[in-house]
């Protein structure tokens, strides 16, 4: 059973884990080569992996895609380290709109602008930071989506990441609250009820014994 | 399109939220209530104990607090002003 319920236990940790690594910001220090646009034809393994069609534009089943070509720094630790490996890096630039994840962003179209600005070439190093969500996967062609683009002066900068940090506080203080709740119900709620139900049944259990008491012999 | 739903969706999960929380805070409200007139009078059962916590609560109903939960609806509303600028200025 402790192990049922580890394996468990195990399973939802990777599951949100994985869904919020999906889904929460990153930033990657890149230097962008090119922006190119090509067509996908998406299947029902790698649908879900993108977004949907530019806001207010009809939602067709094979469509363009902006992609951004970078050289990136490799990290390790989900970007807490940082190495000084290159390694090349596809991003793929959709809007979010309204629609999950909430990103908000209707920018794609600026947001290539701003990559080909940033252009990184051989004789002229450009080093940017591309904030992004999304995994890259070769197997079924999944491209991380970038949101935001700022040129950088080097490749050693120091990026906080303000959104994660205050999206796990915020976590924390809303488990604390469903906690402190569920408490609360349980004493003004449940705790009375079990209580009632627990004094009527001993009283009922008075009846019982009387009424069988009834059919004993009278001494 | 996508506008509406996020509004329509949205809407229903905060209200939830606000609910969970009015009647949370409500019953903390009145456990207060009760544990101070048990400190002075050491009972709980009698109808002066029923008015004085009844009176407490239509107080905190007129007070600020209970309306103060409604920032459930005003704070991701901001915050999603706050992410669109963020997300699509230059």
């Amino acid at each position: 059973m402790a192990y049922v319920k580890n394996t468990l236990r195990v399973l939802v940790f990777l599951l949100v884990g994985g869904l919020l690594h999906y889904v929460l910001p990153q930033h990657d220090v890149v230097k962008i080569t090119s922006t190119e646009i090509i067509r996908m034809d998406f299947s029902g393994v790698n649908r879900i992996f993108f977004a949907q069609a530019d806001s207010a534009s009809a939602e067709l089943a094979t469509r363009d895609i902006r992609l951004i070509n970078t050289v990136k720094r490799q990290t390790w630790l989900l970007g807490f380290i940082r190495r000084d490996r290159e390694k090349v890096m596809v991003y793929r630039n959709e809007d979010t709109g309204w629609i999950w994840p909430p990103y908000f962003k209707f920018d794609s179209s600026d947001l290539q602008a701003e990559a080909s600005a940033a252009l990184s070439t051989n004789d002229k190093e450009q080093w940017a930071v591309i904030t992004h969500y999304g995994w890259r996967n070769r197997f079924f062609t999944v491209y991380p989506n970038a949101i935001g683009i700022r040129k950088v002066d080097g490749p050693d900068v120091t990026v906080i990441p303000w959104f994660n940090i205050f999206f796990f506080a915020f976590v924390l203080l809303a488990i604390g609250m469903i906690r402190a709740m569920w408490r609360q119900f349980r004493e003004r709620s449940i705790d009375p009820t079990l209580e009632d139900v627990h004094e009527s049944v001993v009283q009922q259990k008075g009846r019982l014994t009387q009424w069988l008491d009834t059919w004993r012999s009278k001494k | 399109m996508g506008f509406i739903r996020l509004v329509i969706f949205g809407f229903i999960g905060l209200s939830v939220i606000y609910v969970l929380l009015s009647i949370y805070s409500r019953s903390i409200r009145r456990e207060k209530l009760e544990d101070e007139w048990a400190e002075e009078h050491g009972e709980r059962d009698s109808p002066e104990h029923d008015a004085f916590v009844e009176k407490g609560i239509a107080e905190y109903n007129n007070s600020l607090r209970p309306k103060l939960l409604l920032l459930v609806y005003v704070v991701p509303a901001v915050l999603v002003a706050v992410a669109l600028y963020l997300t699509n200025s230059n």
